[in-house]
Parts: structure tokens; C-alpha cells; sequence
């Protein structure tokens, strides 16, 4: 599985920056970037849950992997 | 250098369809005698289309390779192989929302039925019920309506004009557009082909019109091993003759910048603005392989000569203020990363000292982080710039500018 945010979604609320410090920074601006987007298969219960928290539905996992970044 | 058309007769309308050719044309043949082929010239010129089915169509895509003309280089091969099954159709892209790219709208307006034989083959190869052609402009919807009135078989064929912008030309902005949906880019990033669209580029099904009627042998005939064939450049600023020219890919750059009467030039933009600045060497052949070991990208064919006349950093200020304000204002990092993105040039323009490193890095804040690849096109011609310009910003940073106005050789289009 891969962690993707559909940008158009995403208001930099910083949700999944504070859940998962480890995989997603934020900008200057406060918008996620992500670090690590490879979460093994059966997922991580932190990144489900940052998934669930996501207030603008915008951090996803997605199988396949989007085609491009 | 051969067969260069003569200028068209000039028209009521201020759309430049000026086009010549380095080497025998394909795409263009039959333009040096008349402004547009209509269907008994096209196939006075051409000759009929060969009957085909998708096995002999994939068959001369992998005997001739045919890399998308729309700025991706997607394989079309590729698309049609990946297409989902179930309901099928065509749309062929003739947006064309890069501001110094003509070709596709020359060859809609010129040789539209080149496009439409291209279109119709693989219409008929995968079974899709209707084509669409997809255009921004009434004049260029007005002359592909004329070409479908001209012949029967393309009566299943819609042209429909989309709004929007630079970034409404994006594949999935143009389908999302044709649904009846905003003429942006989705928020995640599933090809057409998923849904059984098949979306190419104009030149793209043109290109394929002229593999079927040549097989792929003598298609190959000329170009380079890996990139048979030819393509179309819409070659601008700093020239003497301006306009969209077909030449084999693999001409050197300084064969065309000759024959396009070319300024001593300072840099040239290659592939529009998603696309690089690289240095004038003569010996860069043009091809994907050719533009790519330059440190360029091919993009849409896009040729433009930066003169020693004109302020460089002045033009790159320009054209990366107008790249943010052509943002869909949908994604955050392109919302926000482009106008401090822009900001950073304008100020490097003026001489502060600490913009070249604030640009890299807002660039590569802002890169692969957007629905589309505005954000990453943008970033791209930032930073290649800034690379091959370190004598003009030093320049600048010394002495706080260069001395030159901007001229403006990078076209900018108006906002629509």
C-alpha cells in the first residue's frame, strides 16, 4: 500500500503531520509533505488511523500505486 | 535544409499559421500550394487510409514507435494496450494550452484531415462508439467542424470547445472538462484509459495517419534509430521567422535556429514552460534522447531563441509570474509555492543576494506536489534557468541588473 494525498482535498489542517511525525513534515505553509509512502501490506494501525483523522478526506492509501508521485 | 514552404497568404484572423519544413514534410506536405487540404487535396496528397484492427495497429506502433506529441512523450502503444474494457472512446486533445505552441492548431486549421483519418483508425481499432475533438478557440473548432462536413465517415465525430487555461489542457482536465466537470485536474491521478478513453495529443493521431500510410519501414526512414520519423516545433522569439516547422527528429538545434533566421542567441527555452533553458549549442540534436542529454525536456516541441538583446532574468521573472497566476488555485503548494516561487526571480532580477537559494528551494518545496505537473514544470524552468544563467545572476547580484530591458521574447498567453 502507498500513503497519497489528493492535493485539491488537503487545507493543511496538520493532522497527519502531528500523527505521523515520522513520515509527514509540513511546508512553510503548513501542507504535508510526504517523507516515506511505502507502508507494508495489512498497513500500520498509526497510519489508519492518521488516514481516518484527516479532516478533508484528502490522506489516502491506494493499491496500486498512483503512476506518478 | 530543403523544402521550406512558403509563408501562407495572411487572413482576417491574427492566429499566425505560418509553417515550413527542414527535409521532405510529412505531416505538412501539400501546404507549400494551398492554406488548408481539404478532403480531395488531402487525398490527392496523402492517398487513401489503409483499412486496419488493432493488432496491425499495435504491430506498426512497435515496428515504428510512437511517442505522444503532447508534451508527455506517453507511448501510444502503451494507452492502447492498458485501455479498460466495456464502453470506449476517443478524444483527441487539441487544447493546446501552451502559450508559444501553434502546431496543433495548425495542423487542425491546415490539415485537419490528417487528424481525423488518425483519429477514425483507432476509433475503428477499439471499437469506440464517438471521437471528440477537444479545442480552446471558435476559429480552430469552426475549421474541424468544415473538415467533418466534408467527409461521411466522420459523422459519429464532436468538436467541443473546453475553458480554461494552461492547466485545462491536462489530460484528465480535458476529460473532466468533456463530462461536464470543472476544466481542472482531479485530485488523483488515474489515467483515461482506465475508464476506456483514449486521449492523445493532435499531432499524435496526425503522426499515426502518416504511419499507417507508410508502414513502419518506411516510416523509419528518417529520424533517429530510437525516435523514427519527424516532428513539429513551434519555433519563436528571437527569430527572424517565426512559425511551426517539421523537421526529422535529430536535426541539430543550429540547423533550425539558421533556418529560422535566428538573433545570436543567449539561451533557448526548449519544450514551453513546463520545459528547460539550455545553452545555444549548435550540435544538440532535436530529439527526446537528443534534448534530454542537453538537460532539457522535449516537451510539446516548443523552440524559443532568449537574444543577447533582452534581459534573461527579466524573461524568466515574467514568464514564472505568469505560470503562478495560471495555477488551478486548487492544490496548496502550487496556491502558495508559485507566487513566492515568482517572487524569488523578480527579486533575484533586482539584485538581492539571497534569492537564487530561496528559488531552489521554494522549487523543490513545491515539486511533484500537486494534482497535475504545473508545480513540477514550473520548478523545472526555474531551476534549469537559474543553472545555465549563474554569469547574468551574478551580474545581476553585482551590479543589480544587466543594463538590458525585457523584450519579451517568451510569449505569454492572455488569461482566459
Amino acid at each position: 500500500m502507498n500513503l497519497a494525498i489528493d492535493r485539491t482535498r488537503c487545507d493543511a489542517h496538520g493532522l497527519c503531520h502531528a500523527l505521523l511525525p515520522g513520515r509527514i513534515d509540513v511546508d512553510e505553509w503548513g501542507f504535508p509533505v510526504l517523507r516515506d509512502v511505502i507502508v507494508p501490506a495489512g498497513g500500520q494501525p498509526a497510519v489508519r488511523r492518521a488516514v481516518a483523522a484527516c479532516p478533508s478526506l484528502a490522506l489516502y492509501l491506494t493499491n496500486p500505486p498512483p503512476i506518478t508521485r | 535544409m530543403t523544402a521550406l514552404l512558403h509563408r501562407p497568404l495572411p487572413t482576417q484572423d491574427p492566429f499566425d499559421t505560418s509553417a515550413w519544413a527542414i527535409g521532405a514534410p510529412r505531416l505538412l506536405a501539400g501546404l507549400q500550394h494551398v492554406e488548408r487540404l481539404d478532403v480531395s487535396t488531402h487525398l490527392a496528397t496523402h492517398g487513401p487510409l489503409p483499412g486496419t484492427d488493432l493488432a496491425k495497429l499495435l504491430a506498426y506502433l512497435d515496428g515504428g514507435g510512437l511517442a505522444g506529441r503532447g508534451g508527455a512523450g506517453f507511448p501510444l502503444a502503451t494507452k492502447l494496450r492498458t485501455l479498460a474494457d466495456g464502453p470506449r472512446q476517443v478524444i483527441v486533445n487539441g487544447t493546446e494550452s501552451e502559450p508559444a505552441s501553434r502546431k496543433d492548431r495548425v495542423l487542425l486549421r491546415r490539415t485537419p484531415h490528417l487528424v481525423l483519418d488518425g483519429a477514425l483508425a483507432v476509433a475503428a481499432a477499439i471499437g469506440a462508439r464517438d471521437v471528440t475533438v477537444a479545442v480552446h478557440d471558435e476559429q480552430t473548432a469552426a475549421a474541424v467542424r468544415a473538415a467533418v462536413s466534408e467527409r461521411p465517415d466522420a459523422r459519429r465525430l464532436a468538436v467541443k470547445i473546453v475553458p480554461g487555461g494552461f492547466v485545462s489542457g491536462e489530460a484528465r482536465a480535458v476529460v473532466r472538462a468533456l463530462r461536464g466537470g470543472p476544466a481542472r485536474p482531479p485530485g488523483r491521478r488515474t489515467p483515461p484509459t482506465v475508464d476506456g478513453v483514449l486521449l492523445a495529443n493532435v499531432e499524435t493521431f496526425a503522426q499515426l495517419a502518416i504511419l499507417l500510410r507508410l508502414g513502419p519501414h518506411r516510416f523509419a526512414e528518417t529520424g533517429t534509430p530510437a525516435e523514427a520519423g519527424t516532428t513539429l516545433l513551434t519555433v519563436g522569439g528571437a527569430v527572424g521567422r517565426p512559425g511551426v516547422v517539421e523537421i526529422p527528429l535529430g536535426t541539430p538545434l543550429g540547423i533550425v535556429l539558421a533556418a529560422a533566421h535566428s538573433a545570436e542567441p543567449q539561451a533557448i527555452v526548449v519544450g514551453g514552460y513546463h520545459g528547460s533553458w539550455i545553452a545555444p549549442i549548435a550540435q544538440i540534436r532535436l530529439s527526446r534522447a537528443g534534448i534530454a542529454s542537453a538537460g532539457g525536456t522535449f516537451g510539446a516541441g516548443v523552440l524559443l531563441v532568449v537574444d543577447h538583446a533582452t534581459c534573461a532574468l527579466g524573461e524568466l521573472a515574467r514568464v514564472t509570474g505568469w505560470l503562478a497566476g495560471e495555477s488551478a488555485r486548487q492544490c496548496g503548494p502550487c496556491v502558495f509555492g508559485l507566487p513566492a516561487l515568482a517572487a524569488d526571480v523578480q527579486a533575484l532580477a533586482m539584485g538581492n543576494a539571497g534569492a537564487v537559494a530561496n528559488a531552489f528551494a521554494h522549487a523543490r518545496t513545491v515539486d511533484g506536489r500537486g494534482a497535475c505537473a504545473h508545480p513540477d514544470g514550473a520548478a523545472r524552468f526555474v531551476t534549469s534557468a537559474l543553472h545555465l544563467l549563474h554569469d547574468e545572476t551574478d551580474q545581476h547580484l553585482r551590479q543589480g541588473g544587466c543594463g538590458r530591458p525585457t523584450l519579451g521574447r517568451l510569449p505569454i498567453g492572455a488569461t482566459r
